[in-house]
């Protein structure tokens, strides 16, 4: 495999990982779906403060 | 707590909960419809409602669990010894703020004789310790956390000054109590079920010690000792019932907020406060649900 072919691959297989590991610990998944359903079927979000 | 215990229950996840840093905040995304509920400060609930902003209180979110903290080392022994010291608060629509007013009209002291500022609340034992402040008046956990760290004394609890203290509660925007009153009720009657659980006699200390794991890991991200500490040490530091919204606590802080200067006018209990939900939950029972078990019921 050519060099360039390699850092080019290289490169890519970073920035998968970096992007998957960033979706995974840094999205909220659970407010992103939320947000997208009908009003209607969406549940309440609910602020706090680490208070008790 | 109680998104966490209804994750193991058949309905699943009641609500989506969001950590925020600060009341301001709070207040900015409640306004903007990005929360549809929200605990915050009872006295920043009531300024809001008088000011026209559509929320009410639906319901309490603990009783006390608040105290005014100072060095442990430090020359302030008693509270006269504040005089000319400067007192951390958070918000100056918050009943810690009042506290201090209520302890000041007892040593016959007044507003003048120190100096509050305002200090969000995850910065406050860090200024203490750091001698940037003299004192604070915060909830939990940051005095069990000064306590912990060794650099912090109570000085006294709330409720030395106001027995029936009480300082967060549940507010929700009135588009949704009208369009979605099931989802309000759903949310309360898990706070409720929460509340009972927290203060089964017989189970009290290890259903406590067992939600400060996963409230500290999961939720407020803090090491869950601290708040172990502050849920058992000792165990009516917080209380977590009766969280029925009672008109002679509101009318008491409306009072406080008139005579303080962070209310213009007289506001009705009715007015800020929607008290269906919280009836609708006095049949609730407490969830039935153990440290380690697989499901919630």
């Amino acid at each position: 495999m050519a060099p360039q072919r390699k850092i080019v691959l290289g490169v890519a297989a970073w920035i998968v990982v970096i992007t998957a590991a960033h979706m995974a610990t840094n999205v909220d998944w659970k407010v992103l779906l939320n947000d997208r359903l009908p009003e209607s079927e969406r549940k309440l979000n609910v602020a706090y403060i680490p208070v008790t | 707590m109680t998104d966490y215990i209804s994750a193991y229950s058949k309905s699943g996840h009641l609500f989506i909960p969001r950590m925020f840093q600060g009341f301001p905040e709070i207040k900015e995304a409640l306004i903007s419809n990005k929360m549809q509920a929200a605990f915050m400060v009872a006295p920043m609930a009531i300024a809001l409602r008088a000011q026209g902003v559509p929320i009410k209180i639906v319901y309490l979110g603990h009783r006390y669990g608040s105290a005014v903290v100072v060095q442990k080392n430090g020359p302030v022994k008693t509270f006269a010894d504040l005089k000319g010291k400067i007192i951390a608060i958070p918000s100056r629509y918050s009943d810690e703020r009042l506290i201090v007013f209520k302890a000041l009209a007892e040593h016959g002291m007044s507003a003048r004789d120190l100096r509050m500022v305002e200090m969000a609340p995850p910065d406050v034992a860090g200024a203490l310790a750091a001698g940037a402040i003299d004192a604070f008046s915060m909830g939990e956990p940051y005095p069990s956390q000064a306590e912990m760290s060794g650099f912090g004394r109570i000085l006294f609890h709330a409720r030395q000054y106001w027995p029936d203290y009480i300082s967060c509660v549940l507010v929700v925007r009135e588009d949704v109590i009208q369009k979605k009153p099931q989802a309000v009720q759903v949310l309360v009657d898990g706070i409720a079920r929460s509340g009972l659980w927290l203060e089964d006699p017989p189970r009290k200390r290890i259903h406590r010690e067992h939600a400060a794991d996963f409230v500290g890991r999961f939720y407020f991200r803090q090491d869950p000792r601290l708040l172990r500490w502050a849920l058992t040490n000792p165990l009516d530091r917080v209380q977590y019932q009766p969280l029925t919204p009672a008109r002679k606590d509101f009318e008491l802080i409306v009072k406080l907020m008139r005579e303080t200067g962070v209310l213009d006018r007289d506001i009705a209990f009715e007015e800020y406060v929607d008290i269906r939900f919280a009836e609708g939950a006095k049949a609730q029972t407490e969830w039935r649900y153990e440290p380690g078990d697989a499901a919630a019921q």
